[in-house]
């Protein structure tokens, strides 16, 4: 029997930037807190390292991709790694629909960013439940 | 065609179109018919980072030489764009409003802010650089930035 299918999660890397780490905080709640079932996050550098288990996983199963900022590096990344980008979301592109979220900081985000990153992981969630319905009516 | 100059510093490839004139910040100013068109050079776009908000003052407001013309919010910074000259805003660039990306991506051409009905551009434009002495001085800049992260 084969394993359900998941929903790969792969964020930006941008080290440094408040952005890059808003995606990773995304990127955590929807694989460890809200959908640990049918997500699995990919970092970007395994992608980089051409990990087989990483390639495996994005060649089997759809993928969100979680970008920073315009270099769209998780995109271009999945896309060059031979994988199905079934949605891509940029943290500037959800902060342009909400001014008042404007994260600070990058160890720690400031209250605006940890908002961002709440109602960017609100709309991931749902996109992941929208690929599973369909991955279901298609199995 | 226009012509640009074009240097790298570091990793950073920053170019300077020959057919306007720059102030300090890089901020360009390019006649178009009886207006004065102005925008962000390529490397204070690119310094400030991807831009998520380009406020422009609304048609009709009056400036003076240094008077903020745009207020610019990107992932790293919030900046206040200087009028590099005095006069009235006549038109602005709608794409400010829907795609202020277009900074990043065309500071030289579609990426504009505003053009300007001068007041009197003669005597401004000999306060602002031409493109040499902007390149010279945005170079210096570009460095003092590299060196200061290194």
């Amino acid at each position: 029997m084969s394993e359900p299918k998941k929903v790969i999660i792969v964020p930006c890397s941008g080290i440094g930037k408040s952005f890059g780490t808003v995606s990773r905080m995304v990127a955590y709640q929807v694989t460890e807190d809200d959908r640990p079932d049918s997500t699995q996050l990919i970092p970007l550098s395994l992608l980089v390292l051409g990990d087989e288990e990483a390639l495996a996983a994005l060649a089997d199963n759809p993928a969100i991709t979680i970008d920073g900022c315009q270099l769209a590096c998780a995109t271009k990344m999945v896309r060059e790694s031979g994988g199905e980008v079934a949605q891509e979301l940029a943290v500037l592109e959800c902060f342009r629909r909400h001014r008042d979220l404007k994260p600070q900081g990058i160890g720690e985000l400031n209250e605006g960013g940890q908002k961002l990153a709440a109602v960017l992981a609100e709309e991931v969630d749902a996109t992941v439940d929208a690929l599973n319905q369909e991955g279901a009516k298609n199995a | 065609m226009t012509d640009y100059l074009e240097t790298q510093v570091d990793k950073f490839t920053f170019k300077v179109p020959t057919d306007r004139q720059y102030n300090s910040l890089g901020v360009w100013a390019l006649a178009v018919g009886k207006h004065i068109r102005i925008g962000l050079s390529d490397f204070l776009q690119q310094s400030s980072g991807d831009i998520a908000f380009a406020d422009v003052d609304p048609i009709g407001t009056i400036l003076a030489v240094g008077d903020s013309a745009c207020e610019i919010e990107t992932i790293k910074v919030d900046i206040s764009i200087p009028s590099p000259l005095a006069g009235k805003i006549v038109r602005v660039n709608p794409l400010m409003e829907t795609a202020p990306e277009t900074i990043n991506q065309a500071p030289y051409d579609e990426g504009w802010l505003c053009e300007i009905e001068p007041l009197d551009w003669e005597s401004d434009v000999n306060n602002l650089m031409d493109p040499d002495a902007y390149f010279i001085h945005m170079k210096q800049q570009a460095e003092e930035e590299v060196n200061k992260n290194e």
